[in-house]
């Protein structure tokens, strides 16, 4: 409708008007161990506002959220906990590796700690920093925006069979994992 | 006051027990007295509570260290004992010697809070606390084989299991992968 009431018509594809839609309210499914999860909180309150973006309806439930942002040192004993989370997220869904930690195991290159979320699901943009500033991770929705807008096709692991998603401690075939893309400062290119 | 009481303490500790363990002062003037194996660990505790002068109360903390290099003497691991009291306020570090299989005594029939300190120190160190109610790992995936915190372990070896080894990811449009 515009002003003077006379109807308006914005003609458009429909997974247009899709996207449209995902990439502007991206819910946040936060995952936060460690000290990321502060500045993740921090991102998310009023200084910073996430809501600018439309990623502010924080779920803490994976059946309502798109978007993990993954906040913090993952051990080897949470790894299951993760991966079933994501395993419950429904599609489209998109995963944000947030900070040294998720990304590389960061610090702690130990008996007991994942190196990199990545082992055990794809992961879309990582943000680097020990803790990154919230800008850093608003940098990395913005990009997952741009994602998202070019409708690149996304790695996803393959999803459980029946018994596998009764004991989800068995991921057992391994193929290592390759980016499809990568964002560059002038947008969006395929990873070559 | 507390110094001149933990200074007693030292005194009672001194003629009373040190006569056949040792026993030594640490920098800030804390006692360090060495049991003669795991039975005499647990009889000391006891003398502890009942002296009239020490009244030892509370489990401060227990935990275990590697001893490879043999610096305090030939055995494996040396169980330390953290007590105080909360009347006194006296603290008294009692070590315990372990040669390489040899089994401590649990402590969770005169304190329950030795119960997780005791799993820890066995998840870490693989020491088993005899008459533990539930001596199974706390802190490593149930899993898991090695003691982590053993001298011998590499620190940087994590054991695969089929979860946290790397998941297989495909270019295929099975399910609905791709987001057009």
């Amino acid at each position: 409708m515009s002003k003077d009431g006379s109807s308006m018509v914005y003609p458009t594809l429909l997974n247009h008007a899709a996207k449209w839609a995902r990439k502007n309210s991206l819910w946040p499914m936060p995952y936060g161990t460690s000290c990321c999860g502060i500045e993740l909180m921090s991102t998310l309150s009023s200084t910073y506002d996430l809501a600018r973006f439309g990623a502010e309806v924080v779920r803490f439930s994976p059946r309502q959220c798109d978007m993990l942002i993954v906040a913090g040192t993952i051990t080897t004993k949470m790894g299951p906990v993760l991966r079933t989370i994501y395993d419950q997220m429904l599609e489209p869904k998109w995963v944000i590796a947030m900070g040294a930690c998720s990304s590389s195991g960061g610090i702690f290159d130990t008996y007991s700690v994942l190196q990199g979320i990545d082992e055990i699901m794809p992961v879309d943009v990582y943000v680097p920093g020990c803790p990154p500033i919230p800008e850093g991770l608003i940098h990395a929705i913005l990009h997952l925006q741009k994602v998202i807008d070019q409708g690149l096709p996304r790695n996803t692991a393959e999803k459980p069979s029946y018994d596998e998603a009764i004991n989800a401690m068995t991921y057992k075939k391994y193929v290592g994992p390759k980016s499809q893309y990568v964002v560059t400062e002038s947008g969006v290119l395929p990873n070559r | 006051m507390v110094k001149e009481i933990q200074n007693k303490a030292n005194e009672i500790l001194q003629n009373t027990f040190a006569s056949e363990r040792k026993f030594s002062l640490d920098k800030v003037g804390e006692p360090i007295l060495w049991a003669n194996g795991p039975k005499d660990a647990l009889h000391l505790i006891k003398k502890f509570q009942d002296h009239i002068d020490l009244k030892i109360d509370f489990l401060s903390d227990l935990t275990a260290y590697d001893n490879t290099d043999k610096k305090d003497g030939e055995g494996r691991f040396v169980v330390v004992i953290q007590l105080l009291s909360m009347q006194t306020f006296i603290r008294i570090r009692l070590k315990v010697l372990l040669k390489a299989n040899e089994e401590m005594e649990t402590l969770t029939n005169i304190w329950p809070a030795a119960n997780w300190l005791e799993r820890e120190v066995f998840d870490m160190y693989g020491i088993i606390f005899a008459g533990h109610p539930n001596l199974k790992r706390i802190l490593m995936d149930e899993r898991f084989h090695g003691h982590p915190l053993r001298k011998e372990y590499p620190y940087k070896q994590r054991e695969p299991f089929s979860d946290n080894t790397k998941i297989n990811l495909s270019n295929s449009t099975r399910g609905s992968s791709s987001h057009e």
